[in-house]
């Protein structure tokens, strides 16, 4: 009994971490651009397909080091371009965030059903990192977790440095506070716009590459990982980092034991009441500004 | 749009609409057409709670499909006659309506979206789920036999298309009215003002929870009787009708009609699920290229086909600032 609560919350902290990696890249661009992404958990979706073309298709050297280096400059490619084409023109007119939820919902339907049509309905499985396990008598605990959870503390502490110390990251974070502001200072904002959606969809890609392992690859999984992420950035507060850092981890922790304890099918359940609960209470979510 | 020229544009196309069944026998365009009518209304029913209250309400479909499954578990599991079940699954889906814009009241835009669609979301486990089939959702298979709508011993079910379109077409022009009359009367204004701005509305003693409540009751409530009237009319329901594309299916109209420009959705209606039809022989392809027209469709369609009327239509210089209505 000890040691199987010992497991969940292990799982628990795993979804946790990925969960926050994809909650902080929806969070990220929802307070900075305010635009509101439906189509990010097919760029999750793209994450797992983008390491399973090069890890089975082609079989590329150097396994996931290759995958993950390469998967950096693609997704950022990826999501710059796709702010440029399909989100800035919506931009000038006075409804566009309606528009733009609406548009990156048709882009989620597209991808997804393309994904179906190129890749076959079928769930495809990618090797994980390794297969080694740590025993301790009872107590098991994969590498493969381990690494998950290192990867993805790595990125949020990356993009936490990139935001703090990098100039492209003040500048980010300037255009959240006061996008005139940081227009008359001289900072690019459509430029600053596209780079952090960019941002976003390279985080959304990690969580692919990396939850896919134990997940397989769904065509259709995006929607589930959407409606996650979704779930916890309104928990913690959108445009707050620090907010769906903890709600992700909150969540995760919550579904790992709910899971566990009445079946998976009470999870999706349980999630949106502690939400609208949360809501209920708090209109702005754990950490969201009045 | 003024009141006339909304009723000249509405007039017509129930006209057309009314007459075009004389001129096909066939069931096929039979069945489009009724769509085409139920469609109509649920999407004017969104446009009224979208593009009027500006309320970010995801849950259309999930409203829907509550009116569908309220209705054909009242006639099949409590035996209720099908003529009171829909009125009955209309004013269960209202309450539907009022306890989920409960919570919305004090959301922001995006929090309204996420609470609705997560009451889509949440109805599809709920459905298959222990609880659903205890109260007769017949789970995973859905309800096979709903029966047929009956008046005086005469069933208006599939094989009698003629009569079922034209007592929908005189349900969808109730319905018609009805919407049109809010939106022109001082509750369609406090809609407007809500949107525009919640601070000034309450200066102005619009008091913003009760029109919001109202707008939720009142749409969800025409939406789920539409929906019953659909359960009654197919004959059976599953989880498929949550499914993603019939929820685009609703959104290229509202893009097409124009969100906020109301008669537009109801031609939209016609525009898109004749479209809809005629990509069916692409099968699979049909949902991958319905969500690339969306993308296409948001990008250059701005108004909506009212918006290229008005452009047409008005004198207005170009530049000016038009987000009228």
């Amino acid at each position: 009994m000890f040691f199987e609560i010992i497991d969940v919350f292990i799982s628990g902290l795993i979804n946790g971490s990925v969960y926050s990696l994809m909650a902080v890249g929806l969070t990220l661009v929802y307070g900075v651009t305010k635009a509101f992404n439906f189509a990010y958990g097919s760029f999750y979706v793209l994450g797992g397909y983008f390491a399973w073309l090069l890890l089975v298709r082609y079989g590329v050297p150097g396994g996931y080091l290759t995958v993950i280096v390469t998967a950096v400059p693609f997704f950022f490619v990826i999501g710059f371009l796709s702010e440029k084409i399909l989100i800035a023109p919506l931009r000038r007119y006075g409804d566009w965030e309606m528009k733009v939820m609406m548009l990156t919902l048709g882009l989620s339907l597209f991808m997804d059903y393309s994904f179906q049509s190129v890749f076959g309905p079928r769930v495809k499985s990618i090797p994980s990192f390794t297969e080694d396990i740590f025993e301790f008598g009872d107590f098991v605990i994969l590498h493969q977790d381990i690494a998950i959870f290192t990867v993805s503390i790595c990125c949020m502490l990356g993009l936490r440095w990139v935001l703090n110390n990098t100039r492209i990251g003040m500048a980010v974070m300037a255009t959240a506070q006061n996008p005139v502001g940081a227009q008359i200072v001289g900072i690019p904002k459509d430029f600053i716009y596209a780079a952090t959606f960019a941002i976003s969809t390279i985080l959304a890609g990690m969580g692919g590459i990396l939850l896919c392992q134990k997940n397989l690859i769904n065509p259709m999984g995006g929607s589930d990982i959407m409606i996650k992420a979704w779930v916890i950035t309104a928990f913690g507060g959108m445009g707050s980092i620090r907010g769906s850092l903890y709600a992700a981890f909150i969540l995760g922790m919550l579904e790992a034991f709910v899971g566990w304890y009445f079946g998976m099918m009470y999870v999706q359940i349980a999630t949106l009441t502690l939400l609208l609960v949360t809501l209920a209470v708090r209109p702005k979510g754990l950490l969201g500004r009045e | 749009m003024s009141l006339k020229r909304m009723i000249a544009i509405l007039g017509a196309f129930y006209l057309v609409m009314g007459v075009l069944p004389i001129f096909t026998g066939s069931a096929d365009h039979l069945n489009i057409l009724t769509m085409i009518l139920i469609w109509a209304v649920v999407a004017s029913c969104w446009d009224v709670i979208m593009g009027f209250a500006g309320i970010l309400s995801f849950g259309q479909v999930a409203f829907y499909v509550i009116g569908a499954y309220a209705s054909a578990i009242l006639s099949v599991s409590h035996g209720i006659s099908p003529l009171v079940s829909i009125p009955l699954a209309g004013c269960i889906t209202g309450v539907f309506g009022i306890i989920v814009g409960l919570p919305c009241l004090k959301l922001a835009g995006h929090y309204v979206a996420l609470v609705t669609f997560a009451l889509h979301m949440v109805l599809v486990p709920f459905l298959r789920g222990p609880l659903g089939r205890a109260i007769g959702s017949g789970g995973a298979q859905g309800i096979l036999t709903v029966p047929p709508i009956e008046l005086f011993g005469y069933a208006f079910n599939a094989d009698t298309l003629v009569p079922f379109f034209y007592l929908t077409l005189v349900l969808t022009i109730i319905f018609t009215l009805v919407l049109v009359a809010v939106i022109k009367s001082h509750w369609g204004q406090a809609f407007l003002v809500i949107k525009d701005s919640e601070q000034f509305a309450s200066s102005l003693g619009v008091c913003s929870y009760k029109y919001k409540l109202m707008v939720f009751a009142l749409t969800s409530f025409i939406t789920g009787f539409f929906g019953a009237l659909y359960a009654h009319y197919v004959g059976m329901l599953s989880t498929k009708m949550l499914s993603m594309d019939v929820f685009t299916l609703l959104m290229i109209m509202m893009v097409v009609g124009g969100i906020g420009k109301y008669p537009g959705v109801v031609i939209a209606a016609a525009i898109t699920v004749t479209i809809n039809q005629l990509l069916a022989p692409l099968g699979m392809y049909r949902p991958q290229i319905m969500g690339a027209i969306v993308i296409l469709l948001v990008l250059t369609l701005r108004g909506g086909i009212v918006g290229i009327f008005e452009k047409f239509l008005s004198s207005r210089p170009e530049g000016g600032i038009s987000l009228g209505r």
